[in-house]
């Protein structure tokens, strides 16, 4: 009795600037009979991965982080600019944002979005003074559940600079 | 006398000492202008963490402070709330300041909750920040990496950068205060205030604004605006970080006797201290 597999293989990598991108490749094939599909099932997650990891060093289009999507109407454009020498986001403050997404599961697009709401950009264009306050409205509106801290979860989070 | 702002109360009142280290870490303005008031008060407050009840003015400078922060944040979601509203949040204020840290009012709370909010009333009436103007940053956490210049580095909270970038500090007093005394009395504060905004936006400020919440019999609003800070105005600030660098270092608590000392905190235990 012929049996058919079918198997996904799919990959999604992050990107700069708060953007991703996937591959996703799927086959179907018949086999002979169960005994081979161990074994054929073998072979083609390492095809397809192979495959994909190829495609997928491919980047593509990457938007200007500085000006993509700016134009939209929303209202914020006069508030946006852009941050000069060494005073854009910090490093340390976009790890804590990351930290905040991941640990309450909210998408990047969600805080990007936060960002251009009060600033009028997206999280990559803040200052450090706006990310600081973007990370303060964050701390607002995700608490972290079953923490030490103070009510409104910013005790929880190792924030720079802390209340002296 | 003013107010300690409540951003710094938490400290005063926390108890627990910190290490030199620590404190070497980073610098805020309310721990230079402590060692520029006095050192052996710095030692009390901040290396031996001697804790003291909350005061009366610091409880209503602290619920004021939180209603205007509800009200900054509030504008820059494009919502203007009523009277009522900011009453209500200054009454849910009051009662978590109290329920956190109890002031032992005797017979008086009543007589300053109202003060604390003739003085909100006041604001709101003849504050010159229009209702719908939408702030740059409210009571945001921002520091400065001065490494370059050899120091530590500089910490703290702005309470409200309007739009156009003008740095506006909250407090509430109870006499009316002298600009030029002010200017000169608040200038590591001010001049603070202005690095943090500057390494922290790339931009200068246009100005720095004092709002004082004055609690007179009539309570009033003085607003002093001050110059973007100069360059000697830096550089003396720089100058003061250095001396709080190598009196901490030194453990040099020397300490300022004057007329200051009498609404000190620590005053008896200054008196006693060998």
């Amino acid at each position: 009795m012929a049996v058919l597999l079918q198997i996904t293989y799919q990959k999604k990598l992050g990107l700069p600037n708060f953007s991703s991108h996937s591959c996703s490749v799927s086959v179907q094939v018949e086999v002979a009979d169960l005994s081979q599909v161990a074994e054929e099932n073998n072979r083609l997650y390492r095809l397809l991965q192979a495959s994909v990891d190829e495609e997928i060093q491919k980047v593509g289009f990457m938007p200007d982080a500085t000006s993509y999507g700016m134009n939209n109407g929303n209202g914020h454009q006069e508030q946006r600019q852009q941050p000069q020498n060494d005073a854009g986001i910090s490093e340390k403050q976009l790890d804590l944002i990351n930290r905040v997404i991941r640990e309450n599961n909210i998408s990047k697009t969600e805080v990007d979005n936060m960002a251009v709401s009060m600033f009028g950009g997206g999280v990559r264009t803040l200052n450090r003074m706006q990310g600081s306050q973007l990370i303060d409205e964050l701390f607002e509106k995700y608490p972290r559940r079953n923490g030490n801290g103070n009510g409104n979860g910013r005790g929880n989070y190792q924030r720079q600079p802390t209340r002296v | 006398m003013n107010t300690l702002p409540a951003k710094e109360a938490s400290t005063v009142l926390s108890g627990g000492g910190r290490s030199i280290e620590q404190l070497l870490t980073s610098i805020s303005a309310s721990r230079l202008t402590t060692f520029q008031q006095c050192r052996m008060k710095f030692m009390f407050r901040y290396v031996l963490g001697v804790a003291k009840p909350k005061s009366a003015a610091l409880h209503v400078g602290s619920s004021v402070h939180g209603v205007l922060k509800f009200w900054n944040m509030a504008r820059w979601k494009n919502q203007q709330p009523t009277l009522k509203q900011l009453h209500d949040v200054y009454a849910a204020q009051w009662n978590d300041q109290q329920e956190r840290q109890p002031v032992n009012w005797g017979d008086e709370q009543e007589e300053e909750k109202k003060t604390g909010w003739r003085l909100l009333e006041t604001y709101f009436r003849e504050s010159p920040i229009p209702p719908d103007e939408k702030p740059e940053a409210v009571e945001v956490n921002v520091e400065a990496d001065l490494n370059q210049h050899g120091l530590p580095k500089l910490v703290g909270i702005l309470d409200l950068v309007r739009h156009g970038g003008q740095i506006v500090d909250f407090k509430s007093s109870g006499k009316t205060p002298d600009p030029a005394q002010v200017a000169h009395l608040l200038n590591t504060q001010t001049t603070a205030y202005s690095i943090l905004y500057r390494e922290t936006t790339g931009r200068k400020e246009s100005s720095v604004a004092l709002h004082h919440l004055v609690k007179t019999k009539n309570p009033k609003l003085v607003v002093t605006v001050l110059e973007p800070a100069a360059d000697n105005q830096i550089t003396r600030l720089f100058r003061v970080m250095e001396s709080y660098v190598k009196g901490l270092q030194r453990a040099d608590w020397v300490p300022s006797p004057g007329m200051q000392c009498a609404s000190c905190e620590f005053f008896n235990e200054c008196r006693h201290h060998c």
